[in-house]
Order: structure tokens, then C-alpha cells, then sequence
């Protein structure tokens, strides 16, 4: 089977890519040697990743690019198994272990691997035409690249790269995360995509060296988009568009906003299909996001159950967080994760907040909840916390235990597992 | 990584419950608790065990809340099921129970 290829990759091979220091272009990136195919190519930094991606665009070899830390003996083993060549890729240097089972290639396939928040990642089907969602002329820009390789949330912003012309890249490694801020003002970063946690990170460490980054875009998306962190972000960057993206490895880019508010409009669920436009059709059942979309891995088309639940407020529909964690039933009473931790964002001294269920007598569960305050308008206390939730939440909803925390926790995918 | 108080552990009580030292709570302490709950709803806690629960306005769902204070504390899970159901009605009643619940 072959995969189909899109013809406009590399129309950006003239942009500048920034990576471990150096300024180069996807064009005078370094080589990788000839990747055995299909390969799963392993990597520690940015370079690398986008080294293999090049090298897929131009010899439309079947890839799977990601972190070697993502990827762990066991799985290393499935994807021999699967037919993969597992490629540690380092700089000029490589090492490759065959795959053990030999198939044909799927000539233009990309497989991408799931965050795997609910489970063993699972590897997701692509071509580099279908994680091209962003396919109109784009303004001259220099986009940040903080997501680590090979999620679906990286090649968004690398296909906008390789596809388009004048849209530069900034690689941020990990090292990097803490003083982002600093390397983008340097290389002129006019757009940057994160995730809420990292928008929060940054802003916690340091607001005035964020808003010395000449941001014009900002994005966000891999997790659920509080209202609190849009209007922080437009008060910094008054003049930016903001944008949050529901976006995910199976259904691809389906839902983006850009009028500054969380949730999307109640409007856009079940909307007539337009054959002219790539639009996704939304629907919701039992309280589940249910997503038909253009932009789907390999053999998910069709309706596909996003996992993600959702609630109506007002005339916007919110995306709480997973349905088989968001709904806390206290004593009888239910009640969404997602609701209470935007609550507790909302309140001015919070920076960051993790809402949970807590096994208690008599009610069977409880609201408990991490908080981490921000450093400028603290000290709050937990009894501060518990008078701004009560007059904003049912009581069965207000955290009744919360724990202060020094640091906002961040993994690799740059979500916190809110 | 978390600043949560332990504090109350200092001059707690405590037995040995095999290899493990298990810390308890003095009914004083469990007091203090309790009216560290009512003060994040804006009450206080009257001084006299006799205190009507319904007439401070002390529910089920603080009850609850300080059981996971004293959980907290001690650093373990309480066994709900050992004392067996009875009625709660008066602060006092809150107090022995718990007290109970700990040694359980």
C-alpha cells in the first residue's frame, strides 16, 4: 500500500531552522544517511528529528520520528516486530537495529505515536499531506518549536515549516524550556504554540522576558484552554492573535478559535457538512466530543469517540478534560474537574491548578486540588481559595483539601496531566 | 515539593502497630482540625462539645473534609468500617469518634 505524498513539501527549504545554537535552513541541515524504510528513528534533540523529517519529504521513506525517551525497550521490540528498522539517530552518527519482520514499505507514511495519556501510546497512520492542516498562504512568520519531536502538536508546526515559504523555525530542546523566552526574543519568534501548561510556565518564571518576544500568533492546544490563561495572555500581548486548537493524533486539527474566548461556539455542533471546505463535523453524546474529520489518521474516518468530555455554559461548549477522569460524583453529586480547575484558575494569585476526586467517608469522593500560586500576588491561603470557589461553585464542588506547590509540573509533552 | 503544614506531627502521640510507628492525634488536635474546617466556610467553632452539628452548620461534607485532615496528618488512611455506624449530632460525637477511628 502507498501512502499518498503531497507535492508542496519542501516549498520551505529556504527557511531558517535554529537548532542546538546554529542558524541554518532546512535545506543546510545536516544529512542523516539512508534510512532503512520503514524506520522508526529515535532522538535525543531537535535537529535530528527534523533531519529525519527532511529526509522522509525527499525520499518519501516510511518513518516513525519521536523522543528515544518515549519509547522503551518493550516498544522498541513491537516495532521490529512491526517491521521497523529502530534508528538511533545522533548528529552524523547512527545506529541501526534491523527490523525482524520484513514487509513492504508504505512509500509517503508516516506513523505518529499517541501521548498516550490513556494508555500504551498507539501508533497513528499519517502522510505529511494530512498533518499539512494549516494550508493557506501564511504572513511571513518565525514560529517557535517547544513540542517534543514526532507528537502531533510538532509536526503541526514543522509541515507549516517545510511547506510554506518564510516561516523560519526556533527549536527549543528541553534544556531550553526554563529560558525560552530569552532564545526567541534573539531570533525574532513572531509565532509560538504550547500547551496551556507551558503558557503558564513561562509566564510563572518570567512575564517580562516573555513580553519582550515579538509575538503575533499564539496558539494553544493539547490540553483543556481555561478562560484565565487567554485573557493573561492578551493582557501581555494586547495586539497578538490568540488562538487555542483542539487537536489530537487520531482526528487531527478539528477545532480552532480565535476570538479569545474558551470553548467553541454551541453553534458548530452538527452543522450541515460543506463539500467546499475541509470542516470537521462536531457532535456530542452522553456529555463525549464526537469528531468526523478530513484531517483523521489512517482508517479513522468516520465518527470517531474523542474520550474528551464536554459541558455547555451559555451559549459556548467547554472541553473539560477525559471522560473517564473529569467527572467527580460526591456523595450522589457530579461534578466536572475540568469546571473547578477553571474556577480555580480564575482567581488572580493562581498560576497553575490540578483538580482530582479523593477517596473520602461518606460522601465516597471528594474535590482535592494542587495549586501552585504566582509568585508576584501570593501569599493565599487555602482558606482564600475555598471563599473564592464557594461563591462560584455548588459545595459538593469546592476542593476541600489543597495542597500548595512549589513549581508548575510539566512532562515531556509539556501537558501536566490536568 | 509540596509546602502543605505538618506541624500538628510534633507532639503527637503514637504506638507501634508491628514494624510500623503509627501517629495519632490528640482530641485536641482533632478539635483544632475540626475548627480549621469551619473557619474555611467562615464559622467558628464553639468551645462546648455539646454543640449541635445542625445548629453550627457542620454537614456531612465537612465531616468528610476533616477526615481527610486527620488522614493527612497521620500520614494513613482511616478505617471506616471498625467502630461500626452510630449517630453524630454534637461536636463532642465528631471528636470521639475519630478518636476512635485512630486507634481502630
Amino acid at each position: 500500500m502507498t501512502a499518498r505524498r503531497r507535492s508542496t513539501a519542501l516549498i520551505g527549504d529556504d527557511n531558517t531552522v535554529v537548532a542546538g545554537g546554529r542558524t541554518v535552513t532546512w535545506r543546510t541541515l545536516h544529512k542523516l544517511p539512508q534510512l532503512p524504510s520503514p524506520a522508526a528513528v529515535l532522538v535525543d534533540n531537535g535537529a535530528d528529528a527534523l533531519a529525519a523529517v527532511r529526509h522522509h519529504a525527499v525520499h518519501g521513506t516510511e518513518l516513525l520520528v519521536a523522543t528515544g525517551s518515549r519509547v522503551d525497550l518493550s516498544m522498541r521490540e513491537e516495532l521490529g516486530e512491526s517491521g521497523f528498522a529502530v534508528v538511533i539517530a545522533k548528529g552524523d552518527e547512527h545506529s541501526v537495529t534491523p527490523a525482524k519482520l520484513k514487509r513492504v514499505e508504505e512509500s509517503g507514511r508516516v506513523w505518529l505515536l499517541t501521548s498516550g495519556s490513556t494508555g500504551r501510546p498507539k501508533r497513528i497512520g499519517h502522510t505529511l499531506e494530512s498533518l499539512t492542516t494549516v494550508t493557506t498562504q501564511q504572513q511571513p512568520r518565525t514560529w517557535l518549536l517547544p513540542y517534543a519531536p514526532g507528537t502531533y502538536a510538532w509536526w503541526q508546526v514543522v509541515t507549516i515549516s517545510l511547506t510554506q515559504a518564510d516561516q523560519g523555525l526556533v527549536v527549543i530542546e528541553p534544556s531550553e524550556l526554563e529560558t525560552w523566552p530569552l532564545i526567541a526574543a534573539e531570533h525574532g519568534v513572531t509565532a509560538a504554540s504550547g500547551t496551556p501548561t507551558f503558557w503558564r510556565q513561562t509566564i510563572y518564571r518570567d512575564t517580562e522576558a516573555l513580553a519582550k518576544v515579538p509575538l503575533e500568533q499564539i496558539t494553544l492546544g493539547g490540553e483543556p484552554v481555561d478562560q484565565a490563561i487567554l485573557d493573561r495572555l492578551r493582557e501581555i500581548f494586547p495586539q497578538a492573535r490568540i488562538s487555542w486548537i483542539y487537536a489530537s493524533s487520531e482526528v487531527g486539527a478539528s477545532i480552532v478559535v480565535h476570538d479569545g474566548k474558551a470553548g467553541f461556539p454551541r453553534a458548530w455542533l452538527d452543522r450541515e457538512p460543506d463539500p467546499e471546505s475541509e470542516r470537521p463535523f462536531l457532535s456530542v453524546d452522553k456529555d463525549e466530543l464526537i469528531i468526523t474529520s478530513p484531517h483523521h489518521g489512517a482508517g479513522l474516518d468516520g465518527a470517531v469517540r474523542t474520550g474528551d468530555r464536554v459541558e455547555f455554559v451559555d451559549d459556548r461548549v467547554l472541553i473539560t478534560g477525559r471522560l473517564d477522569s473529569d467527572e467527580i460524583n460526591v456523595g450522589g453529586s457530579k461534578v466536572s474537574a475540568g469546571l473547578v480547575r477553571n474556577v480555580l484558575m480564575g482567581h488572580p494569585a493562581v498560576a497553575w491548578a490540578r483538580v482530582f476526586a479523593r477517596k473520602a467517608p461518606l460522601v465516597g469522593r471528594m474535590v482535592a486540588a494542587e495549586v501552585v500560586t504566582s509568585p508576584d500576588l501570593g501569599p493565599i491561603t487555602d482558606a482564600d481559595l475555598v471563599q473564592w470557589c464557594s461563591n462560584r461553585l455548588p459545595d459538593y464542588g469546592i476542593p476541600r483539601r489543597i495542597k500548595f506547590l512549589d513549581a508548575i509540573p510539566q512532562k515531556e509533552t509539556l501537558k501536566s496531566d490536568v | 515539593m509540596s509546602n502543605t503544614s505538618c506541624s500538628r506531627l510534633q507532639g503527637m502521640n503514637s504506638h507501634a502497630l508491628g514494624s510500623v510507628v503509627m501517629a495519632e492525634l490528640t482530641r485536641e488536635q482533632i478539635r483544632d482540625l475540626m475548627g480549621a474546617v469551619m473557619k474555611a466556610q467562615g464559622k467558628t467553632l464553639p468551645a462546648e462539645d455539646s454543640a449541635d452539628l445542625r445548629e453550627i452548620g457542620f454537614r456531612s461534607l465537612d465531616f468528610s473534609e476533616l477526615a481527610l485532615r486527620v488522614e493527612d496528618e497521620i500520614g494513613d488512611e482511616l478505617n471506616f468500617d471498625a467502630p461500626g455506624l452510630r449517630q453524630i449530632a454534637k461536636v463532642g460525637d465528631v471528636l470521639d469518634f475519630i478518636e476512635q477511628l485512630q486507634s481502630a
